[in-house]
């Protein structure tokens, strides 16, 4: 699978779009305590506003049930945004975050038993890149913008198709998408988000050192990029996940109009509505799936 | 093109060029901290930010083996830069050398990122204040004055009014950038040209640099002023800073300053105070050498017909100096690039990629020195002579009928040889 095509960065001015996993099922678990994560962070987004007066940061926080903005760089720190822009940018992101964790947490309803606790990662990516498209769109000078997700949750496959297609649109506005995986598993979302778009996924050994992970690999400018040393992607799980079940599968049908994927025959297509013929009575695959009498 | 030396010596490298235990002043103020690390390359800064909390000495073979073959001659350049700011020390061990951050940038750098810094100087209440100019007010403040400047600076006729900078010191600015012969107007030099193409922060720190440098034959320190300059930059655009919060030299250099256009001075009832302008905001912006993102506003046509949308007096004469201007209307300068103004151009010295084509018509006979030689005595002798110069690429011409030819006087002692061997 090609990976992004590359694009010539003259200047290291950069629009830092970072996806905040802010799920509490999975930071009532992990050994890195959220304020200590938010702690690193903040530190983060500092840096980057220092590296260089025109660079831009927004945060946009990925619930249990809902995202959100709560932080942007243009918008919050017109004034002061060189003196004493910690403090004020602390203040404002922290006071936000607080208030949407609570109208997340609202937003929480009877789950049925069993459902894998991830976050909304398919809406966080589609903001940032709704918002990516309109920086395109406000003229020739605009600093690079680049999407980073922090994510610890669990991927959730019922966004399986939500996500592919977010990925596929970074990869058409060669916006790269970096990962930092703080779970425990592996996040083959995130290792395939990056690798198609080009951007670095890395899953830190050691979360106490956050910091020193995102100065070191997160915080390079798509024109330094080039020059530098970057974690290659290894073992990315390419297999995709049927429309209808949301399973992993490495064998399935194919609707040849819209390139669905189904685990079973079905008799029509349930994205675009073609409908499929009879299955093939010999199959030159190895497949032994017992295939099901069509219906009629 | 011909290397500019304007441009070559910027406002670091003066930085860089401060004594160490100087520099070390400065990098106690974690706004010049931030200011020396934005003006670093971008490879550069990757490498402060990365090394920011690392306390042991990195060797250079792992500072290396951070970046990839073809990104080697980034690598060096950058660690030269570090090592010119003396934000990376070089330490010497036996086996090899080692490389660590400077004690004070590190730590002062680190806490500028994790609790940000906070200026000193606060603004003043806006009830204190008369009305205080807007954000357009000033910028459009802040560029009259620039300009001004500048058309003194490039043509002393030319400016409605004078600053308040001495003859003298205007003499200092204009060296290297005008050249002057008796009885003529001074006129621009091919640097000089180069400085008024060049973006307005780069003039600027140009400028300063000149001024600092000058400051410092007066006996006023040359750190002070670059920390204050330095500092300016992070106030905020509009807001009134009162002028008892100033030391003596800065307080006079804030005269300067307002001549250029960087704050602008008001009083009131019994304040009297400064506002920074976005030139002098914006300054830290363009320390590096790579920042131009500025867009154009002149067209000009294959016709070499040119359109300017500027109503600026000092654009207009920047396009007399090598194009013949037509028409000026109130927001558009319409002129021709034509022969005769691009000789005009040339004899001043102004050299262009796109105007090369006229500029090799000059040089449409071509001079070499040569001899001729005549009278051989014999054909099979000139014949001989001849293969000679041409196997040593020497022959420029030959008429084998009246047995003459000329060669390049470079082997002249060469031919004189072989026929002197012939005879």
């Amino acid at each position: 699978m090609a990976s992004a095509p590359s694009k010539l960065y003259a200047d290291d001015v950069s629009l830092v779009v970072v996806l905040l996993d802010t799920n509490p099922f999975f930071w009532s678990s992990s050994s890195l305590s959220f304020l200590q994560f938010l702690s690193h962070v903040l530190s983060f987004l500092n840096s980057i506003l220092t590296l260089n007066q025109l660079n831009q940061v927004v945060v946009i926080a990925t619930g249990y049930n809902s995202c959100d903005y709560i932080f942007d760089s243009s918008l919050d720190l017109k004034r002061s945004l060189e003196n004493g822009r910690m403090p004020v940018m602390c203040s404002s992101l922290l006071q936000k975050l607080e208030e949407f964790s609570f109208k997340d947490e609202q937003l929480s309803k009877e789950e049925p038993e069993g459902r894998i606790k991830c976050s909304l990662l398919s809406g966080s990516l589609s903001m940032a890149l709704c918002y990516i498209q309109r920086v395109f769109r406000s003229g020739a000078l605009h600093p690079h913008p680049r999407i980073l997700c922090l994510q610890g949750s669990p991927d959730g496959p019922e966004q399986y198709v939500a996500i592919m297609n977010a990925i596929f649109s970074a990869q058409r506005s060669v916006v790269p998408i970096d990962s930092c995986y703080m779970g425990a598993q592996n996040s083959a979302f995130l290792q395939q988000a990056s690798y198609i778009t080009g951007g670095v996924h890395h899953k830190p050994q050691n979360l106490d050192g956050l910091f020193q992970y995102l100065m070191t690999i997160f915080a390079a400018d798509l024109h330094s990029r080039s020059f530098l040393h970057l974690p290659k992607p290894v073992g990315v799980d390419f297999r995709a996940s049927c429309f209808c079940h949301k399973n992993t599968i490495d064998m399935g049908y194919i609707c040849s109009v819209c390139l669905s994927i189904f685990c079973k025959h079905h008799k029509k297509c349930s994205t675009c509505g073609s409908v499929f013929g009879q299955a093939q009575s010999e199959a030159a695959s190895a497949s032994d799936k017992k295939r099901k009498t069509p219906e009629t | 093109m011909p290397q500019v030396k304007i441009i070559a010596k910027n406002f670091m490298d003066m930085v860089a060029s401060l004594p160490a235990i100087k520099l070390d002043i400065l990098y106690h103020n974690q706004f010049i901290c931030e200011a020396i690390l934005r003006s670093m390359p971008p490879l550069a800064k990757k490498y402060v930010l990365q090394m920011l909390y690392i306390d042991v000495p990195m060797t250079f073979k792992s500072l290396q083996e951070w970046v990839l073959a073809d990104g080697s001659s980034k690598h060096q350049v950058a660690i030269d830069r570090l090592i010119q700011l003396r934000v990376l020390e070089v330490i010497d061990r036996k086996k090899e050398t080692t490389y660590k951050l400077k004690p004070t940038f590190q730590t002062n750098l680190r806490k500028h990122l994790i609790y940000g810094g906070i200026l000193s100087r606060e603004p003043m209440p806006s009830n204190v204040v008369a009305r205080l100019p807007t954000l357009e007010e000033l910028d459009a403040y802040a560029h009259e004055q620039w300009e001004c400047f500048l058309l003194q600076l490039i043509s002393s006729g030319q400016a409605e009014r004078s600053s308040s900078f001495s003859s003298s010191m205007m003499r200092i600015f204009q060296r290297g950038l005008l050249r002057q012969r008796d009885k003529e107007a001074p006129r621009l030099t091919e640097s000089g040209f180069q400085f008024l193409l060049m973006d307005t922060n780069a003039q600027l720190w140009y400028i300063i640099r000149e001024y600092i440098s000058n400051s410092e034959e007066q006996g006023v320190d040359q750190a002070d002023l670059i920390a204050f300059l330095l500092e300016l930059s992070f106030h905020t655009t509009g807001e009134a800073y009162n002028l008892n919060t100033l030391a003596d030299d800065q307080e006079a250099m804030i005269k300067d300053l307002a001549d250029l256009g960087l704050v602008k001075l008001q009083q009131g009832r019994r304040e009297r105070w400064f506002i920074p302008t976005k030139l002098a905001t914006n300054l830290s912006v363009s320390l590096t050498d790579s920042s131009s993102r500025k867009q154009g506003f002149v067209v000009v046509e294959t016709n070499f017909r040119m359109y300017a949308y500027s109503s600026s007096k000092l654009h207009c004469e920047i396009l007399r100096l090598f194009s013949r201007v037509e028409y000026q209307l109130p927001n558009l300068i319409v002129g021709a690039i034509t022969k005769e103004s691009l000789y005009n151009a040339f004899e001043n010295g102004i050299t262009a990629e796109q105007i090369r084509l006229w500029e090799t018509d000059l040089n449409r006979v071509e001079m070499t020195p040569a001899h001729f030689y005549d009278e051989f005595s014999s054909r099979d002798i000139f014949e001989s002579a001849s293969d000679f110069a041409r196997v040593h690429g020497g022959l420029l011409w030959e008429d084998a009928k009246k047995m003459q030819m000329a060669v390049k006087a470079e082997i002249h002692m060469l031919m004189r040889e072989h026929l002197r061997g012939n005879k």
